[in-house]
């Protein structure tokens, strides 16, 4: 019986597999060539940008105190209020903005950016495509 | 034939449960994108899995497990082995709970794709020791049944 159990188990784990690998290789064709949508930035290009890129933690506060891109300052629409003085004093109009969160499907960078552009009147910000997924190399 | 009616009924819930977790991880339907992403994420936030290759190759193919295995429990052919699995998958992934839970960390689940933010591990727990225990009681009888189906077929060939 035990032997019966494991014998569906092992087909049960190679049925799995097939459309896993039809999956994995989907996604990797889909990283590979998703376009930018408007003002996103891929890892890359922020990279090359150096000193010139002040780098924007649009996650929670929790999150941004376990890890963050070092030299990121934190603004998030949770805390915007309270948080938006500093970016401003840490904000130089000659560099360019990187708004980033999670990755995937997260979407408080956009909505950070967006705000930057609409309430703060600031234009070069972007948001990094793939977000911290990206910067950890994922 | 009241017992057999809740033992589908059972199974069916199980199924359910387990086909949705699976089909949200694999897609993002509210974006209509790939869900794997935030899978990995998801993932990685457990700081159990030291190797990110080994984390991505996970966000691919668990979804696609769950969504097999549970279309497995309508089959005679492969229910134990779902069920088998199923109680494996649920034990593996209480302790990967329970230990996030002892480190403190801030998490969400990630069984049912993105949106499900809970960090109320006591909640998480009980649901899944709740799917454990539904999963003992299905794993009984279908042991039974296949010890009086081998017991009979060995009475018909003596």
């Amino acid at each position: 019986m035990i032997a019966r159990a494991f014998r569906q188990l092992a087909i049960l784990l190679g049925l799995a597999l097939l459309p896993a690998i039809v999956s994995a290789a989907l996604q990797l064709q889909w990283n590979r060539e998703e376009p930018l949508a408007a003002g996103e930035v891929r890892i890359a290009m922020a990279r090359e940008w150096g000193d010139k890129a002040i780098w924007v933690d649009a996650r929670s506060r929790a999150k941004f105190e376990k890890r963050h891109i070092p030299g990121a300052v934190l603004l998030n629409e949770d805390e915007w209020d309270k948080l938006v003085g500093p970016f401003l004093d840490a904000w130089d109009p000659d560099k360019e903005i990187v708004v980033y969160c999670d990755g995937g499907g997260c979407e408080a960078s956009t909505a950070v950016a967006n705000r930057m552009r609409d309430e703060l009147r600031i234009g070069n910000v972007h948001v990094l495509k793939g977000g911290w997924n990206a910067w950890l190399g994922k | 034939m009241a017992g057999k009616v809740i033992l589908l009924a059972l199974r069916a819930a199980l199924a359910w449960i387990f086909l949705k977790a699976g089909m949200l991880k694999i897609w993002d339907f509210a974006h209509w994108r790939s869900a794997t992403p935030d899978f990995t994420l998801a993932i990685q936030h457990y700081q159990i899995v030291p190797w990110p290759d080994l984390t991505m190759l996970l966000a691919v193919y668990l979804p696609w497990l769950e969504v097999i295995t549970a279309l497995a429990l309508f089959t005679r052919r492969l229910r134990l082995g779902a069920i088998t699995l199923f109680s494996g998958l649920t034990i593996v992934f209480l302790g990967a709970l329970g230990s996030a839970w002892h480190r403190g960390l801030d998490i969400s689940c990630g069984c049912f794709g993105k949106d499900e933010v809970s960090t109320d591990f006591p909640a998480m727990l009980t649901r899944d020791l709740c799917i454990l225990a539904s999963l003992t009681v299905l794993l009984a009888v279908e042991w039974r049944r296949l010890r009086r189906a081998s017991a009979s077929s060995q009475g018909v060939t003596q």
